[in-house]
């Protein structure tokens, strides 16, 4: 692990139209390899710091850095080659095209890169045999269960090999055993080394996936702990609580 | 405001693309409509009017009085077929004319026109001038009647010698007769009247005296029964005694002709017009009921009734669309009056107005129709349970294009443009709308370009053949394109011996062929027309003057004629044409149809012809084609010096463009400019439309790294597909259209156009407008496009 930081927001403030700012003077840091939860009340205003982790929206000031690349100040094309090529996004309603077939679903962000579709192919199904859902690979996202469009999603997400993955509230939509299921997928993947920013309201999740959780209140840091007890093996409630 | 005026209001408002595309495309309707219509009723009109109100006659026919006594040819009103006769009145040929010695005006300064050759007339004289009795009621427009022998009424007499006299300077006598008023026949039956004491002195002076008798017939609506019935009268008269005859409808075609002749292209562009302003309010209106599921749902559960929910939809289209149908009804009636103002001048109608009621048909026609095509989509809106339209956020996606997305997934192309080109099958009913937008677009393209290049090689005919020259040599002193209408002696003319063999001496000079009016007179000519007879002397292949039939006239005794005295007459290659010069006559041989845009028939044969049956050509004008290199002044000054002695100097070939043609170019432009524009914007309104439901895939490709220039690739491929198959259909569609209409607008003009003008659709002009339909659907999605790569999409994400 180097010094430098993969994820280096600071003073990061995002102000929509009217009201309070959505995120005011965020300031945080996430190594490599690190999985982060961010934890807070719907409307604290974690989305919005996702998507400035993203390059889907801007920040208002400060400035948001991931690995040495100053996000905030790509332009369109350049933050869709960035997240191209650097991210891998999950959502609530996973988010997946409804009239591609789940193959297809995976293979879209690596053609967008521009690979040869055999190879883009081959790397899906590898993906999908990993993931434990190769035998739907022909069927169309509608026909599954949530936890396995969350799977399909995820596999999407890994397809370009991101340096970063950001989940925004995985499970939000999913009952608790498919829930299960997706989360220690995550750990999973954080033990592999894949450096993860889990947005949740879930105290529980936060807790028992990440093993450092920074909770949001109004859009600023309130509290930034990393947790003692590492979720993988652990169902006690240690860690952030209001 | 009532609470139904509010939601209208606020929806019309929202939507100022859909709005302003809603008005254009009525507007433009209803321009071409009212236009059209208004052309049809009220063209015909006043022609019809005056036929009836002064008795016209449907055919005049002169009886050479060597063949047929006064008796025999008045014996012809009991021809078969005939209802009605006048006659015989005496009538001469077409005599010369020059403007009297009395006469006071100039040209331009220091050029009298006392002296001058004037354009032939056909006199004729009738016991009671002013009768208005019998058949054929001579119209007196200005001054009065004539009451001496030495007063005439012409039917045209030029201002510059008002009060003065016209002179018979061909015949040997060479009597005057001062004019004293204009007064014409409708259907130029004679162009000159005398009093009977009058004709007395014209033929003591050595004319000729014809009997003229006029007919009204059973059948007279088309050429083929004026034909059945000239053979009648024909029939009953001595044999060859019948010299010609002139046929109302010929005349009839003449005035109203130019004006008709709008009529085919402005029907045209008003069907469209229609058909695009339906099809643009169903996109509308049907688009707005889909993306306000929402706000109908709203509405519902604030209580309005399904009907008020309907109206207030339908009226969100109606509002734009009476905004267009009233400029359009303007547009239309502005637009009349120079179409209409020379049809109206000829017949000294004031009147130049369309007629009231088209301006209020066609509105509230358009108005019912756009109201029943907005209504349909509205009443849906209007039927749907609120519950279903609260609950409902995201239209539910359909699982067509399924197919499609998996077929083009496999396409070798980049993804984004594989994603467009799936996206047209997910929606074929939008798609078929895109579609019919850019096939009405395409239509309209071809249709106009096809048109606008036939004009521009209609108006390229008036720059061939005489009118082609770098430089023009006419006689010393003489304006530039001025010829003495009568021609002959009486206008300043060339030695074209001399002339030739200057021009071929001075360098530079790559071709000149030399022409002139002779003066001489056509045989059985329609005595309206100012019927030509032209020489020419050298060679003048170099000048593309079209022929429609034949060649060119090679050997002595050959000539060529125009195709609009090739139907006057009803000769055709091989027959003989008769002109006459000074009391000789020179049979001639037709080899040659030649087509000419102007509305009077010519003859053209050789010089060496005319010389050779003892006729004299005179030619008033030297065509000269310069070298590549050589430009007009040097050689105008080097020409100089050789010409002087010849009384001849040089001048620039000026040519002027016809104002019918080039009114109706701008009209075609204007309108296919409105209707590309409309259908650029139907298809923006539905990529618009399509966008705004796709935002949330839109959304998930930007997550995944689309960037914005793949967004714009997805989107425009996604139209053009659908835009180059409606390109495919609407370029043959729009050449058949063209194709009928141009020879509806030849036959209004009574004209036959030469393949040059009907053949305009090369590869050159193909190739492009069959890209045309792909070009037009671009068009319309690169705005969208560019909305979509920009909008912000983090927000869609979030739900479902
Ligand atoms: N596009 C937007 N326009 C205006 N306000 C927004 C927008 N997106 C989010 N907000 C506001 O910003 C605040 C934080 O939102 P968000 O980051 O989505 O919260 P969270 O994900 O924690 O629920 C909320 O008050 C929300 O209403
Ligand atoms: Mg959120």
């Amino acid at each position: 692990m180097t010094n430098e930081p993969m994820i280096d927001l600071q003073d990061a403030t995002k102000k929509y139209d009217d009201g309070p700012p959505a995120l005011a003077g965020v300031s945080l840091s996430v190594a490599a390899g690190e999985c982060v939860a961010i934890l807070g009340h719907s409307g604290s205003g974690k989305s919005t710091l996702l998507n400035l982790v993203a390059g889907l929206d801007k920040p208002s000031s400060g400035t948001v850095t991931v690995n040495g690349t100053r996000v905030d100040q790509l332009g369109e094309a350049g933050s869709a080659k960035y997240r191209r090529a650097s991210i891998g996004m999950i959502f609530q309603f996973f988010n997946l095209l409804d009239d591609l077939t789940v193959l297809d679903n995976v293979m879209v962000p690596a053609q967008l890169a521009g690979m040869g579709r055999l190879e883009v192919k081959r790397r899906a199904i590898e993906l999908l045999t990993s993931l434990g859902i190769d035998r739907h690979a022909k069927a169309y996202p509608q026909r599954l269960s949530g936890g396995q469009r969350q799977r399909v999603a995820v596999a999407r997400a890994l397809m370009n090999r991101p340096a970063l993955l950001l989940a925004d509230e995985p499970t939000g939509a999913l009952d608790s055993r498919s829930a299960e299921d997706v989360r220690r997928l995550l750990l999973d993947l954080n033990d592999e080394g894949q450096t993860i920013l889990l947005v949740t309201h879930d105290i529980q999740l936060a807790a028992n996936t990440a093993r450092r959780t920074i909770e949001l209140v109004d859009g600023a840091v309130a509290r930034d702990v990393v947790n003692t007890v590492s979720g993988a093996t652990s169902n006690s409630s240690a860690g952030a609580s209001r | 405001m009532s609470a139904l005026g509010k939601v209208v209001r606020s929806g019309v408002g929202r939507r100022r693309v859909q709005s302003l595309v809603m008005a254009l495309t009525t507007f433009a309707a209803v321009t071409s409509s009212v236009l059209s219509l208004g052309l049809l009723a009220i063209v015909q009109a006043p022609f019809d009017h005056a036929f009836k109100a002064r008795n016209g006659a449907h055919l005049s026919v002169q009886f050479d009085s060597s063949k047929a006594t006064a008796a025999q040819a008045a014996a012809t009103a009991h021809a078969a077929g005939v209802t009605e006769a006048s006659g015989p009145y005496p009538v001469t040929a077409a005599l010369n004319t020059a403007y009297g010695a009395d006469c006071t005006g100039n040209i331009v300064a220091g050029m009298p026109v006392a002296g001058r050759a004037s354009s032939p007339v056909v006199v004729a004289t009738r016991p009671d001038l002013a009768d208005t009795s019998g058949l054929d009621h001579l119209a007196l427009v200005q001054g009065r009647w004539p009451t001496t022998a030495n007063e005439i009424v012409l039917s045209t007499w030029d201002r510059l010698c008002a009060g003065g006299s016209v002179m018979f300077d061909s015949l040997p006598g060479k009597p005057s007769f001062k004019v004293v008023g204009q007064a014409n026949s409708l259907t130029n039956t004679a162009t000159g009247f005398l009093t009977t004491d009058g004709f007395a002195r014209l033929t003591a002076a050595g004319a000729k005296t014809d009997q003229q008798m006029l007919y009204r017939f059973a059948k007279s609506g088309t050429d083929a029964d004026l034909t059945t019935d000239k053979q009648a009268i024909a029939a009953a008269a001595p044999a060859g005694s019948v010299e010609s005859g002139q046929s109302y409808l010929a005349v009839e075609k003449q005035i109203v002709g130019a004006t008709k002749s709008y009529v085919p292209f402005l029907v045209v562009f008003g069907i469209l017009g229609l058909f695009l302003s339906v099809l643009i309010i169903a996109i509308v209106v049907s688009g707005a009921v889909v993306s306000g599921i929402r706000r109908i749902g709203i509405l519902k559960s604030l209580g309005f009734t399904p009907w008020q929910v309907a109206r207030a939809y339908a009226a969100q289209a109606l509002i734009p669309a009476t905004i267009g149908v009233v400029g359009g009804t303007l547009a239309g009636n502005v637009l009349a009056v120079p179409v209409l103002g020379k049809a109206s001048k000829e017949l000294g109608a004031a009147d130049t107005g369309l007629p009231v009621w088209v301006s209020l048909v066609v509105p509230i026609g358009t108005l019912v129709i756009v109201g029943v095509t907005a209504l349909i989509p509205a009443l849906r809106a209007g039927r749907m349970p609120a519950v279903q339209t609260l609950v409902v956020g995201r239209a539910p996606k359909a699982q067509r294009g399924r197919a499609a997305q998996r077929l083009a997934s496999r396409l070798p192309l980049p993804r984004p443009m594989s994603f467009g080109l799936a996206q047209p099958f997910a929606k074929p009913a939008r798609a078929a709308l895109v579609g019919a937008a850019v096939l009405f677009g395409a239509v309209s393209v071809t249709f106009a370009i096809g048109l606008e290049t036939a004009f521009t090689k209609y108006q390229d005919t008036d720059t061939t053949g005489f009118h082609a020259a770098s430089m023009l040599v006419v006689p010393a002193g003489t304006p530039s394109g001025f010829h003495a209408p009568g021609g002959g002696p009486g206008s300043p003319h060339l030695d074209s011996t001399e002339v030739a063999a200057a021009l071929a001496s001075i360098p530079g000079t790559k071709a000149a062929f030399g022409w002139g009016n002779s003066g001489a007179t056509v045989i059985g000519a329609p005595t309206g027309d100012h019927t030509i007879v032209d020489t020419t002397t050298g060679d003048l292949s170099w000048t593309n003057l079209e022929l429609l039939e034949g060649r060119w006239y090679q050997s002595p005794g050959e000539a060529v004629i125009n195709d609009h005295l090739s139907s006057a007459l009803g000769m055709h290659l091989g027959d003989t044409v008769t002109v006459t010069q000074d009391d000789k006559r020179l049979p001639l041989r037709i080899v040659g149809i030649d087509f000419d845009g102007g509305s009077d028939g010519f003859v053209m044969t050789d010089n060496a012809t005319f010389t050779a049956g003892g006729l004299t050509p005179y030619i008033t004008q030297f065509n000269v084609k310069l070298a590549d290199n050589t430009s007009g002044s040097d050689w105008s000054a080097s020409a100089a010096p050789a010409l002087a002695p010849l009384h001849a100097e040089t001048a620039p070939n000026i040519t002027y463009p016809n104002p019918t043609v080039l009114t109706m170019a701008a009209l075609v432009a204007t309108l296919t400019l409105m209707m590309i524009a409309v259908a650029a914007l139907g298809v923006l309104n539905t990529v618009v439309q399509d966008t705004r439901e796709r935002i949330h895939d839109l959304g998930i490709f930007k997550a995944l790294g689309m960037t914005p220039k793949q967004t714009i690739a997805m989107v425009l491929t996604s139209v053009s597909l659908t835009g180059l198959i409606a390109g495919l259909i609407g370029v043959p569609i729009g050449m058949a259209v063209e194709k009928a209409t141009l020879s509806q607008m030849g036959s209004a003009l009574g004209r036959n156009m030469p393949p040059s003008v009907t053949h305009v659709y090369t590869p050159g002009i193909l190739l492009p407008l069959l890209a045309g339909g792909i070009a037009i659907a671009l068009l319309g999605a690169l705005l969208p496009a560019g909305w979509a790569a920009r909008s912000r999409t983090a927000t869609a994400l979030r739900t479902e």
